[in-house]
């Protein structure tokens, strides 16, 4: 392993989140000079210093292994967390070390749970800052550091090894220049036309566009207090659920769809049984809904059902109304979906509907091979047979994921929590959800519970983005010789 | 990025610039902390001076009513008068003066009142022409007067002048209490102003820790490996082959020193 030849590459990186740090200084200094001026543009500086440093020494790599890969995507989600915290910390009132740490992380990685009791508190400059964090993190600092790094020749698939799943890397046909592209259109578009739609709706400029970058990214910041509550406007929960919809859909599947092409998303099997569950669990809440009398029509009880399916379903966390108040039955769906959450190779986090589609027919398979011992039973996703190593890693993924979210439920209830917040915080967090039940609720925060437990959150969702296994590597000895 | 040298210069001017950029910040922010401190606190000054100096006005004022309502002291008018004045004026004063002037309308609403009791008893002619009284006797000859005027002092004056004195105890006691969340603030701006300092350090160690691993990597390193494979030619007449990436000046120093080799072996031969 070459350490400079992964801080060089990391470094890239930390120019790229500069850069964000820069255009929100702008948006700072056009408004008036506001109080987010000068800690942006210090921690542009810090952060171009620091990203820029290891590329005046260290050449261009012509190769890159696939252990430095997976370094260079980790490394880059860690200390772009780490530099990240730099405008909070400068900027002070409700950031702590922790807390800052907290909320970079959970932008970075698109999360979107927070600990600020008072949002619309912070500057504008600051509130572009915490969105773009989301924006970045929602397609990956893979992305950019695959734009950046035009020259690496064949060695350029190993760092995509870790952002994308295996899944989602078997589904895209393409070499990595065409995946950035389509990354980059698709991405880009849909964050354009968002912010369009919401700003025909009636929302303002700054308040779309930060709402259609953290929609597009399935991230969930928000820059207001109550969320998309605030509005109370069917039109832009639409919308809103329209971009994080089709954000939470393979990305290489929605451009070849816009393309024409045979592989497009009307004929994916993923995506009909993703489609599928959202109707039936918005169908399952409403009507739970209806009959516990919380909403007096059933078009209202459709419409919040609807957004918190989809808000949660597809990791992105967005609140229209207190779901702690809701029904248990439709308490208990919300918490299913956060932790299936929805198709590999788009932002969303979680298990991913890809597995669990895998999972229960690996399930069937045990339950056909029972009753017909001879049987050769391919399982097949698309008609395309999968391979055991492929098998058994979703099983052995699934099963590492609930441990880790029952390791975490039972750190969190060691520390006092109650046992819905505990396990909801840890599904949330581990999901790339955001906001779970109880004290964590939709209209809830993250401020109040121990900083212990924010760290211990913290690293979950880094975890949780970077497919658990890519992560745990990198505290391996082994792995660094 | 062409020559050793000039990387070496940049990664220090770098360090430089980011150390003095976040000097430049703190101090500014040093420089918001002191004046909004300076601020804090000459308002306060001011405002306490001025509550002072309307309780003396009042204290005056009040002296002068009781000269008038009881003994009927002539000479004490304009004294009333002043003192009047001057409290009105200190209250429109600590009302420019004030951050938050809606504080002071209760006491603006006590002082009016305190006017227009001591002015409707004191300087209206209803009082010298009091059948009871004959204005310019002394106070010994009228002793009804006296009773009327203490009276009056007593159950119309004193009930507003209390109120008035009340307001003004209480507007000193807001500037104490208001202090409370200036204070935070400062303590906030005080965090400002040293947090971009200690994220620099932080920085800078991390960046001094990675520029001396890279001078390690590519300046150390390749003079220890060129220097070796010298040393293994010269003892051992080994072939000159160093074993390093080289760059820049090393690269060059590398390629003449296997030139010099080659023309001290054409001379040889």
């Amino acid at each position: 392993m070459r350490a400079s030849v992964i801080l060089r590459y990391v470094g890239s990186v930390m120019l790229c989140v500069s850069a964000f740090m820069l255009v929100s200084a702008v948006i700072s200094y056009i408004n008036n000079i506001d109080s987010g001026f000068y800690p942006l543009l210090l921690s542009a500086l810090l952060t171009l210093t620091l990203g820029a440093f290891p590329m005046l020494f260290v050449p261009r790599a012509t190769s890159i292994s696939n252990k430095e890969g997976f370094s260079i995507v980790v490394g880059s989600w860690v200390l772009a967390s780490v530099v990240g915290m730099f405008p909070y910390l400068i900027w002070g009132g409700e950031f702590t070390l922790i807390n800052a740490w907290f909320e970079s992380v959970s932008g970075f990685t698109a999360t979107g749970a927070t600990i600020l009791n008072d949002i619309e508190q912070l500057p504008q400059g600051l509130l572009f800052y915490r969105t773009s964090t989301n924006w970045i993190g929602g397609v990956g600092v893979v992305m950019f550091a695959l734009v950046i790094l035009p020259s690496l020749g064949t060695s350029r698939m190993s760092l995509s090894n870790v952002e994308l799943s295996s899944l989602a890397r078997d589904n895209y046909r393409y070499r990595t220049q065409v995946i950035v592209r389509i990354l980059l259109v698709v991405y880009v578009g849909l964050t354009v036309v968002t912010t369009l739609a919401l700003k025909a709706a009636g929302v303002r400029w700054f308040d779309a566009l930060n709402h259609a970058m953290s929609a597009c990214a399935t991230a969930g910041f928000s820059t207001k207090n109550a969320s998309i509550a605030f509005y109370d406007n069917a039109i832009v929960e639409m919308i809103l659920a329209g971009a994080m919809l089709i954000s939470s859909i393979h990305f290489g599947l929605i451009y070849a769809t816009f393309l024409g092409k045979k592989n497009n998303i009307f004929r994916s099997e993923v995506v009909r049984t993703y489609i599928v569950i959202v109707v039936i669990s918005t169908l399952f809440i409403a009507t739970s809904l209806y009959g516990a009398d919380i909403f007096p029509t059933v078009w209202e009880s459709l419409r919040y059902s609807f957004f918190q399916v989809v808000s949660l379903f597809t990791s992105t966390g967005y609140a229209t109304a207190d779901t702690n108040l809701w029904p248990p039955f439709a308490i208990v769906i919300l918490i299913f979906v956060s932790i299936i959450c929805a198709c590999a190779g788009s932002t969303s986090g979680g298990i991913k509907i890809d597995r669990a589609l895998i999972f229960c027919k690996i399930l069937w398979a045990r339950i056909r091979r029972q009753q017909h011992p001879n049987a050769v039973i391919r399982i097949r996703v698309d008609g395309v047979a999968q391979d055991s190593d492929l098998l058994n890693s979703v099983v052995v993924f699934i099963v590492a994921y609930l441990a880790l979210i029952f390791m975490a439920t039972f750190t969190n209830t060691l520390f006092g929590q109650d046992i819905m917040t505990a396990f909801t915080s840890s599904v949330a967090c581990l999901g790339n959800v955001g906001p779970g039940f109880g004290e964590v609720g939709s209209m809830g925060n993250y401020a109040e519970i121990p900083a212990i437990l924010k760290l211990q959150d913290s690293f979950l969702m880094l975890m949780g983005r970077l497919e658990i296994f890519g992560f745990i590597q990198l505290f391996f000895l082994k792995w660094w010789k | 990025m062409k020559g050793i040298g000039s990387r070496v210069t940049i990664g220090f001017l770098s360090i430089v610039v980011l150390l003095f950029a976040s000097g430049v910040i703190s101090l500014f922010e040093l420089g918001n902390l002191s004046n909004d401190t300076e601020t804090i606190l000459s308002t306060s000054r001011r405002n306490l001076e001025l509550a002072k100096d309307m309780l003396s006005c009042a204290h005056e004022h009040s002296q002068a009513t009781i000269h008038i309502a009881l003994f009927d002291d002539e000479s004490q008018r304009d004294v009333c008068r002043r003192a009047m004045s001057d409290l009105e004026g200190k209250l429109a004063a600590a009302r420019n003066e004030a951050l938050d002037a809606s504080r002071l309308d209760s006491l603006s609403v006590s002082v009016t009142r305190l006017r227009e009791v001591s002015e409707s008893y004191l300087f209206t002619p209803t009082l010298l022409t009091t059948d009871t009284l004959v204005v310019s006797k002394p106070i010994a000859i009228n002793d009804s007067f006296a009773a009327s005027g203490k009276k009056w002092y007593n159950e119309q004056y004193k009930v507003v002048y209390d109120d008035m004195v009340d307001q003004i105890q209480s507007f000193m006691t807001h500037i104490h209490s208001s202090l409370a969340p200036r204070a935070e603030q400062l303590n906030k701006n005080a965090y400002r102003s040293v947090a971009p300092v200690l994220i620099s350090l932080v920085v800078m160690i991390a960046i001094v820790l990675m520029f001396y691993y890279f001078i390690r990597v590519y300046c150390v390193n390749p003079i220890v490996r060129t220097n070796q494979a010298l040393s293994d030619f010269l003892t051992y007449r080994l072939p000159f082959n160093v074993k390093a990436d080289l760059r820049d000046e090393f690269k060059e120093l590398a390629d003449n020193i296997e030139k010099l080799i080659g023309i001290s072996r054409l001379k040889n031969s």
